[in-house]
C-alpha cells in the first residue's frame, strides 16, 4: 500500500493556474523525485502536501488518512518529516540539542516547565546522529557546521519525529557534487531500513538518475511524463523542455 | 445630525497631519530599517522651528507660506545631522539596540527644547486669514481646517510620484528591498540613507509647523505623536505609502468622532480598530509579509549554562545582597528594593524577548496592571499586601492572555509597535478614568502591614520575591518549554515541521512574561506607598528595554545584570543633575555605538575569545 | 587585470579565507571550483567589497581596492552577480535594469536595455513584469543583465547555474559564451564542473579558504589525480 497518495491537486494564484490536477502517490522505501522547469509548480506541489498551502482542489492522503488542507504541524504530527532547500535548524542550539527537540516534541514531552533538557534522550539523540554521521560534531554549536552537514543535521532531526513519508526541497542545493550522491545514498539506507517513502525534488540530474525509483516529470503545473530514469531520459518531449542537451549537465 | 458633516471635516484634517508624520516613518523605515522613535520629536522641532519664524515674519499668507518651506528646510537639515552623527554609526547594530539609539535621540531633543523654549506652551497668534471660515453645507467651517485637508493628498501625489518616476525613487525602492545589492550596484547608499532621512525628517518638520495654528508648540508633541504615528504605519503597513494615509484617514476621522461621541474611550476605540484589523490583515491593510533585511549573517550563538566561575560571582553577591541591611543606610535600602524590582521587571521582558523573539516597546503595561490590580483590591476591598501581591501576577497574566491572543501570530515589528500602542492604551484608562483610579492623583496609601513596614523586611521580602521569580523563569528556559520557544524563535519553519505549536509557545510566554512583571509593580507600588499612570509612561517601558539591552538577550544573567546597572545609573543621574534626560540620552547612544551586543554580551565575548562557541 | 593576495576574511571568529590568492588577466574567464563553505562566495564578497577584508591586498587595474566601499569598487568596473539572485522583486524588469545602471565606460560599447535583449530574448518579452513574479531561470537572467548595466569590465559571477533546470544551465552558458566575446572578463563560482568546463579557460580550486590547485582548464581535464583529489569527481 502507498505511504502516500495525491489525487487532482490543483492551485491557483490570482487567477494563473500554478498546479492543476497533479496525481501520484509514493510506496514505503519508495524514492520518487519530482522535477521539472524552475516555476513548473514543484514547490508549489511540495507545500500542498507538507501544509504551507491549501489546495483549491484534490486529496492528499497519508496511511489511507486524509491530510488535506491541514496546517504544517498537523502534518508533522501524522508523520511527514521535511527538509528545507535553505537548510532550517536552531541555530542557538547544540547539534545534538537540535535532535533532542525533535524527540521531546515527537513524544509529547514539550509542556514541561522543570526537568531541564540536559540529559533527556541523549543516547537516542546520538544514536541519530551516528546515523547520519554527525556523531563526532553533537556537542558543536550548529552554526559552526559545514554546510554538508547541516543538511545531514536536518536529516537527523526529520527521523527524530519517526516519520513514514520524507519531504526534500532540492536537498543537494549548494552541495558540491561528490557530497551530493553521498547524501542521497545516506537518505535511500535510511529509507530502506525505515521503509519510509521519499519524494524530492532537485535539479542535479546526477543525483535525480542516481538514486530515485521513479521521476514525475512537471511542466506549467501539469504532469508531463513518469517513469524510471531511462524512460525519462529517452522521452523528447522531457528533452525539449528540461533536460537540454546534456551537455552542461554530464551528458544525461 | 448637524455635526457630522464638521466633525468628519476635522477628521479628514487631523488625517492629514497624520499622515504627514506616519509617511516619514514609514519612508524611513522602508530604507534604512530602522522604527524611528526619534521621529516623533523631530515633528515636535518643526513647531518649536516654525513658532519661532512664523512669529517673526510678517503675518500674511505669502510669508506664512514662506515660513513653512524654511522650518521644513531646517528640520530636514537637523534629521541630517541627526542620520550623519547618530544613525550612521548603528545601522550594523541589531534592530533593537537601532531602536534604543533612538530613544536616546528622544530624551536629547526634550531637554535640548526646554533648554532653547523653556517649559511653557507656546500658542502662534493667529492673523486674520488664519481664523476665517467658509461656509460649507451650512456649516461654518474653519478656513485653515480645508487647507489642511489638501495638503495630505497633494503631498501623497507628490511622493508617489517621485518614488515612482524618478531615478531617485527607484534607488529608494529597491534599496528597500535588498540595500546591499544596491550598493554592490555602485549606488552610494550613505547618500541615498541620508536623503532619505532628511525627506522623512522634512515631512515630520512639515506636521509640526502645520499643526501649530490649531495648536501649540509643547513639549509632549513628541511621544503623543510616536505613538499616533506607529498606529497609523501598523494598520496601513509598514512601508507602504498608500497604506499610511488610507489609515490616516481611518484613524483621524476615528478620533474625530471619537472625542465626541466617547471622549473617554477614544483611544480604546482606535486600539480595537486598530486590533481588528490586524486579525484580518496581520501585515496591515496594504502592507506585505516583512521580508528580513539582507545582512551577512553571523551564527547565532549557542546558549550554554553559566561557567562556574559566574555561578560563584552569583553567589557572592547573593551573599552580600542578603547581608546589605546590616551596612546600608534607608535610603540606600530603598535603591536596592527598586533594583530587586527592576530584576523582576527586566527578567520577564528579557522571558520573552530573547528566548521569545517578541520585542516588546511597552512592557510597563504589565507592570501597570499589576500595580493597579494590588491597588484597587486594597482601595475597594481593603485586600491586604499578599492577596494583593497575588492578585497583581493573575490580573496581569489574564490581560496578557486576552492581548496575546491576536498578536502572536505577527511578525517582529509589528508586535513590537502593538504592544506600544497598547500600553498607551492602559496608561490612557489609568489617566482618563478618574472615578475608578484616581487619574494623575494615581491610588494612594497603598503600604504594606504592620509586618513588612520595617525598610530591611520589606527589602528581604523583595529581594526573596525577585530571586525566586528570577530563578523559576531560568528554570523553565532549561526545560523543554523554554527550548520550544527558543527553536520557535530560532526557526518557524523548522519548529512546525517538528510538531512545535509556535502560536500557543509564545502564547504562554506572554502570559508568564506579563504574570512576573505584574508582580514586580505590586511590589513596586507597595515600596512606594502607591500606584500612578507614569508606572505605565513610554520612558518606563523604554526603562524595561534599556536594562535587557544594556545586559544582552543572549544570556540569562544579562537581564540581572542590566537591571542593577540602570538602576544605579538612573539613581546617580537623577541626584546629580536636572539634565538627566539628556545625560542619559547621550549614554544611551554611546552605549549603543560602543557594545552593540551589550555589557553581558560583550563580557561574554571577552570570557570566551579563544575558545568556539 | 584582478591580482588578490594574501587574502584573509572572517566572520565573527570564523576564519573563512585564509590567505586568498588569484590572478585573472584581461579577457580571461576563469572558475572558482570548491565544495560549499571553501570560501568561493566569500572571495567574491570580499573583491566587491560586501566583506571587509581582515587583511591581504585586492589589486584591479593595479590600484588596491581592499576596503573600499562597495560602490566605489563597483564603480571602477566591477559587477558583482549574487549566488542567490536578489533581483528587486518588486521592481518592473525595466526598473531593475534601471538600478543597475551607471554611465558609460571609455572604449566600451554601453550596455543599453535594448542590447541586453539581444542576449537574453525572454527579458525583452515581459519589461513590465515585477521581479518577484518571474521565474528562477528569468531572474537569474535578470541579475546578470542588471550588473552589465553599470557597464563592468569584470564580472563576478556566483553560481549561476545554481538551481536551475538544466536547459535554462545551456541558455547560461552560451550567454557567457557571448560575453567572453565582447572581451570581458569573467570570475565565476562554480559547483557544477559540466559547465565550468564549457566556458572557462582556468580553475582555481579552493578549499578552507585557500587555493589548492591551479591551472588551465585543459590542464585539469587531464590530470584526473588533482580531480579526484579536490573535486571528488
Amino acid at each position: 500500500m502507498s505511504v502516500l497518495v495525491v489525487q487532482g491537486l490543483s492551485k491557483s494564484f490570482g487567477g494563473v493556474q500554478a498546479v492543476g490536477d497533479v496525481s501520484f502517490a509514493v510506496a514505503p522505501g519508495e524514492m520518487l523525485a519530482l522535477i521539472g522547469p524552475n516555476g513548473a509548480g514543484k514547490t508549489t506541489c511540495f507545500n500542498m502536501v507538507g501544509g504551507q498551502l491549501r489546495p483549491d482542489a484534490g486529496s492528499v492522503m497519508l496511511d489511507g488518512k486524509p491530510i488535506t488542507g491541514l496546517g504544517p504541524r498537523a502534518i508533522a504530527r501524522h508523520g511527514v518529516g521535511r527538509t528545507f532547500q535553505i537548510t532550517a535548524t536552531f541555530g542557538s542550539m547544540t547539534v545534538r540539542e537540535n535532535v533532542q527537540m525533535a524527540l521531546l516534541s515527537h513524544r509529547q514531552q514539550i509542556w514541561q516547565f522543570w526537568r531541564p533538557v540536559a540529559g533527556r534522550y541523549v543516547d537516542e539523540a546520538d544514536a541519530l546522529l551516528a546515523r547520519v554521521g554527525l556523531e563526532a560534531q553533537a556537542n558543536r554549536a550548529t552554526g559552526v557546521l559545514a554546510y554538508g552537514d547541516l543538511k545531514r543535521l536536518e536529516l537527523a532531526i526529520a527521523l527524530g519525529n519517526e516519520p513514514r513519508l520524507l519531504l526534500m526541497d532540492e536537498p543537494t542545493a549548494g552541495m558540491a557534487p561528490a557530497e551530493r550522491v553521498g547524501l542521497m545514498k545516506l537518505t535511500r539506507r535510511l529509507a530502506t531500513e525505515r521503509g519510509v517513502a521519499v519524494l524530492f525534488t532537485e535539479h542535479d540530474m546526477d543525483v535525480v538518475f542516481d538514486v530515485s525509483d521513479r521521476i514525475l516529470v512537471l511542466n506549467r503545473g501539469v504532469l508531463i511524463a513518469e517513469g524510471n530514469g531511462a524512460a525519462i531520459r529517452a522521452n523528447p518531449a522531457v528533452r525539449e523542455i528540461y533536460l537540454g542537451t546534456g551537455a552542461t549537465s554530464g551528458g544525461h | 445630525m448637524d455635526s457630522i458633516i464638521p466633525q468628519l471635516l476635522t477628521g479628514l484634517a487631523g488625517a492629514s497631519s497624520l499622515f504627514l508624520v506616519a509617511s516619514g516613518l514609514t519612508i524611513i523605515f522602508g530604507v534604512t530599517r530602522i522604527v524611528n522613535f526619534s521621529h516623533g520629536s523631530l515633528m515636535m522641532l518643526g513647531a518649536y522651528i516654525g513658532w519661532s519664524i512664523l512669529t517673526r515674519l510678517p503675518r500674511d499668507p505669502e510669508w506664512f507660506v514662506l515660513g513653512i518651506i524654511a522650518t521644513v528646510l531646517a528640520t530636514a537639515l537637523i534629521g541630517v545631522l541627526l542620520e550623519m552623527v547618530v544613525l550612521r554609526r548603528v545601522y550594523r547594530a541589531p534592530e533593537l539596540f537601532q531602536l534604543l539609539a533612538t530613544f536616546g535621540v528622544v530624551l536629547i531633543l526634550q531637554d535640548v527644547t526646554l533648554w532653547i523654549w523653556g517649559p511653557v506652551e507656546l500658542p502662534l497668534p493667529r492673523s486674520r486669514w488664519l481664523r476665517g471660515f467658509v461656509e460649507i453645507a451650512g456649516n461654518r467651517f474653519p478656513f485653515y481646517d480645508l487647507i489642511l485637508i489638501f495638503v495630505g493628498p497633494v503631498v501623497l501625489g507628490l511622493l508617489w510620484l517621485v518614488m515612482n518616476r524618478t531615478r531617485w525613487g527607484t534607488l529608494v525602492r529597491a534599496a528597500t528591498l535588498d540595500r546591499e545589492m544596491v550598493a554592490a550596484l555602485g549606488v552610494d547608499q550613505r547618500l541615498l540613507f541620508t536623503s532619505v532621512f532628511a525627506l522623512g525628517a522634512g515631512l515630520a518638520g512639515l506636521g509640526g509647523v502645520l499643526s501649530l495654528p490649531n495648536s501649540s508648540a509643547n513639549l509632549h508633541i513628541d511621544l503623543s505623536v510616536i505613538t499616533d504615528a506607529f498606529v497609523v504605519v501598523v494598520v496601513g503597513g509598514l512601508g507602504s505609502l498608500p497604506g499610511a494615509f488610507v489609515a490616516s484617514l481611518l484613524i483621524g476621522i476615528l478620533q474625530a468622532f471619537g472625542i465626541v461621541l466617547v471622549p473617554k474611550i477614544t483611544l480604546v476605540l482606535v486600539f480595537l480598530v486598530m486590533a481588528v484589523v490586524l486579525v484580518f490583515r496581520p501585515n496591515g491593510l496594504m502592507g506585505r509579509p516583512q521580508a528580513e533585511a539582507r545582512e551577512a549573517t553571523v551564527a547565532a550563538p549557542v546558549v550554554r549554562a553559566a561557567p562556574r566561575e559566574l555561578r560563584i560571582l552569583g553567589g557572592i553577591a547573593l551573599l552580600l545582597a542578603v547581608a546589605a541591611p546590616f551596612f546600608v543606610g534607608d535610603y540606600y535600602l530603598t535603591v536596592l528594593t527598586d533594583a530587586c524590582v527592576a530584576i523582576v521587571f527586566a527578567a520577564s521582558l528579557h522571558f520573552m524577548m530573547g528566548p521569545g523573539g517578541m520585542a516588546s516597546f511597552g512592557h510597563a503595561a504589565w507592570f501597570g496592571i499589576g500595580a493597579y490590580g494590588a491597588g484597587l483590591l486594597a482601595q475597594w476591598l481593603g485586600a491586604p499586601m499578599p492577596i494583593g501581591l497575588l492578585a497583581a501576577p493573575i490580573s496581569a497574566g489574564i490581560v496578557a492572555a486576552l492581548f496575546g491572543w491576536f498578536v502572536v501570530r505577527l511578525s517582529g515589528v509589528y508586535l513590537s509597535m502593538l504592544t506600544l500602542a497598547f500600553a498607551q492604551i492602559v496608561w490612557a484608562i489609568s489617566f482618563q478614568w478618574v472615578e475608578v483610579t484616581g487619574g494623575d492623583n494615581g491610588l494612594l496609601g497603598l503600604w504594606p502591614p504592620e509586618w513588612a513596614r520595617d525598610p530591611s523586611v520589606y527589602y528581604w521580602m523583595a529581594l526573596i520575591l525577585s530571586v525566586a521569580v528570577a530563578l523559576l523563569l531560568r528554570r523553565a528556559l532549561y526545560a523543554p518549554y523554554g527550548y520550544a520557544l527558543r527553536a520557535a524563535r530560532d526557526s518557524v519553519t523548522r519548529a512546525q515541521s517538528i510538531g512545535l505549536d509556535v502560536a500557543r509557545l509564545r502564547m504562554v510566554a506572554l502570559i508568564i512574561a506579563g504574570a512576573a512583571c505584574g508582580l514586580s509593580g505590586a511590589l513596586f507600588a507597595y515600596a512606594k506607598g502607591g500606584v500612578f499612570p507614569t508606572y505605565i509612561s513610554i520612558p518606563h517601558s523604554v526603562e524595561a528595554l534599556l536594562m535587557v539591552l544594556l545586559g544582552g538577550l543572549q544570556t540569562m544573567t544579562g537581564p540581572i545584570i542590566g537591571a542593577l546597572v540602570y538602576t544605579g545609573l538612573a539613581d546617580i543621574l537623577m541626584r546629580s543633575t536636572d539634565l538627566w534626560r539628556l545625560v542619559l540620552g547621550t549614554v544611551i547612544v554611546l552605549l549603543v555605538v560602543a557594545f552593540p551586543e551589550g555589557i553581558a554580551g560583550a563580557a561574554r565575548r571577552l570570557w570566551l575569545r579563544g575558545r568556539e562557541a | 587585470m584582478l591580482s588578490v593576495e594574501g587574502l584573509n576574511t572572517h566572520y565573527g571568529r570564523a576564519h573563512i579565507l585564509q590567505g586568498m590568492q588569484l590572478r585573472i588577466g584581461a579577457g580571461e574567464v576563469m572558475v572558482l571550483l570548491g565544495r560549499n563553505g571553501a570560501g568561493k562566495s566569500t572571495t567574491m564578497k570580499s573583491i566587491i567589497g560586501l566583506v571587509r577584508p581582515t587583511s591581504g591586498r585586492i589589486f584591479f587595474d593595479g590600484q588596491d581596492i581592499a576596503g573600499e566601499e562597495p560602490h566605489r569598487i563597483a564603480r571602477r568596473g566591477l559587477g558583482y552577480v549574487p549566488e542567490d539572485r536578489r533581483v528587486f522583486a518588486d521592481l518592473t524588469v525595466m526598473e531593475n535594469l534601471e538600478v543597475g545602471k551607471q554611465p558609460a565606460r571609455e572604449g566600451m560599447r554601453p550596455w543599453t536595455p535594448e542590447r541586453l535583449f539581444e542576449l537574453f530574448p525572454n527579458l525583452g518579452r515581459m519589461r513590465d513584469r515585477p521581479g518577484g513574479r518571474m521565474s528562477g531561470g528569468e531572474q537569474q537572467m535578470l541579475t546578470i543583465a542588471r550588473t552589465l548595466m553599470g557597464n563592468p569590465r569584470l564580472v563576478l559571477l556566483d553560481e549561476p547555474s545554481e538551481g536551475l533546470a538544466p536547459v535554462i544551465v545551456e541558455q547560461m552558458a552560451n550567454a557567457i559564451l557571448a560575453l567572453k566575446d565582447e572581451g570581458l572578463t569573467i570570475l565565476l563560482a562554480e559547483q557544477n564542473l559540466h559547465f565550468a568546463g564549457g566556458v572557462a579557460d582556468s580553475a582555481t580550486v579552493v578549499e578552507k579558504g585557500r587555493v589548492v590547485w591551479s591551472g588551465s582548464m585543459a590542464v585539469l581535464r587531464a590530470d584526473e589525480a588533482a580531480r579526484t583529489q579536490y573535486l571528488a569527481v
